[in-house]
């Protein structure tokens, strides 16, 4: 456990309600309040400012108008035709992933996105489903996914072992990216923070204004995190549906 | 690092399923189509619009090439009649012309004539002058009475080697 000071502490986990079910501890936490708040806000956006269907759209049906464009456009560029069925989810992990990043921008509210196990499960949902696709897809020549045409042949015994470890990382980067960026990016706002208290006099306002900057900043990655999540994920699809 | 311990990590899934499954289902079924709608209502709506307006263009050029028609006809029906104005001006000017030339002539001719009857009338006069004076002359000088017939032979005779 973090001690009581430590930039660490925010990310622990409150148990807000005690739940056991089948002799597993699955209480709602504040991590899943901040998972909560994330699904209450994408949904009632998204249904309310497009709640009257008008042809000339409000400024906030705009912004729904354009994350669903936002995506679309990702994934008819990333994957092609193929692509539009697995719209729903790509936008819902997007959008998840985006406004869990942004929830945890608020102070004082938990950031779910911070946590290995959360992002981690997300990649493995995306790994282990586009592996199944390709295998729908290719039945067992999507083996050849890791042999590279046009190598010498004598490179083939040290390449595919690569391009096998290089795959199953992929959930693992996935995952990793967008914990550590999070984690790092709270654990600075944090320290900084601490100087603002901890400094003497008038001298706190420079860490201060620091801190503005690098909100700035967080809110920045928040969005290019969620991006990066959605286009890697689309780039995977795309890899079930060419081989090389 | 409370990321790293596991007390919760049953408990997270858990939540992160229900809410995940329950984010994704709900906007596969209910937001996404109504997105999808609007912007495929638009999509018409433009498509429609942008359909009509070429309707329209069509129908524009149509028209415009109607009234060009009508221009280049009124035109040519112009050109017709400024050609015949100009036609009958002209045939109407020479028909004029020429029947002054003709008066004038007339008026010349008679002139003529009227001249040389006033040039013999007067050579006439001249002649009896002459007749008149060599009498005069003559009687006075002579005592020789001449006859008026014999003076006008020696008048004609000598008339010619004056001329």
């Amino acid at each position: 456990m973090a001690a009581k000071d430590s930039p660490l502490k925010q990310f622990e986990i409150d148990p807000i309600s005690n739940i056991e079910l089948g002799g597993y501890n699955i209480s709602f936490t504040n991590s899943s309040f901040a998972m909560l708040i994330t699904v209450l806000v994408i949904t009632l956006f998204l249904t309310l400012t497009v709640n009257t269907r008008s042809i000339i759209p409000s400024r906030l049906q705009l912004i729904s108008e354009l994350m669903y464009n936002f995506i679309a456009q990702l994934l008819s560029d990333t994957v092609g035709d193929n692509g539009k069925r697995y719209f729903p989810f790509v936008f819902s992990l997007f959008m998840f992933v985006l406004i869990g990043n942004m929830v945890g921008m608020v102070p004082y509210q938990f950031t779910f996105t911070s946590h290995i196990i959360v992002t981690f499960a997300l990649a493995a949902v995306v790994f282990i489903g586009v592996t199944i696709l390709g295998f729908i897809n290719h039945g067992i020549k999507f083996f050849t996914f890791f042999y590279i045409p046009g190598v010498p042949f004598y490179m083939h015994p040290l390449l595919i072992p690569i391009e096998v470890i290089s795959y199953l990382s992929r959930p693992i980067s996935l995952s990793v990216r967008l914990f550590a960026n999070m984690l790092a990016g709270h654990t600075l706002l944090k320290v900084f923070a601490g100087f603002v208290v901890s400094m003497p006099f008038f001298t706190g306002v420079f860490p201060l204004a620091f801190i503005v900057a690098l909100t700035g900043l967080e809110i920045l990655i928040a969005f290019l995190q969620a991006y990066v999540f959605a286009i890697l994920t689309c780039l995977y699809i795309n890899d079930a549906y060419h081989l090389h | 690092m409370p990321q790293l311990n596991p007390e919760f990590f049953v408990s997270q899934l858990f939540w992160l399923a229900v809410f995940f499954t329950f984010l994704f289902v709900f906007l596969w079924r209910v937001s996404l189509p109504r997105i999808a709608t609007v912007l495929e209502k638009r999509q018409n709506k433009i498509d429609e619009n942008l359909s009509s307006a070429k309707e329209l263009q069509e129908q524009a050029m149509e028209i415009e090439k109607k009234i060009n028609d009508q221009i280049n006809k009124a035109k040519l029906e112009t050109d017709e009649k400024i050609k015949e104005t100009i036609n009958a001006l002209q045939e109407n000017v020479s028909s004029q012309l020429s029947s002054l030339d003709k008066d004038l002539e007339k008026k010349v001719s008679d002139a003529e004539k009227e001249i040389l009857k006033s040039k013999d009338d007067q050579m006439k006069n001249i002649n009896n002058e002459i007749v008149n004076i060599t009498k005069l002359t003559v009687g006075k000088i002579t005592d020789i009475e001449l006859s008026d017939n014999e003076l006008n032979k020696v008048i004609e005779t000598q008339k010619g080697s004056f001329n």
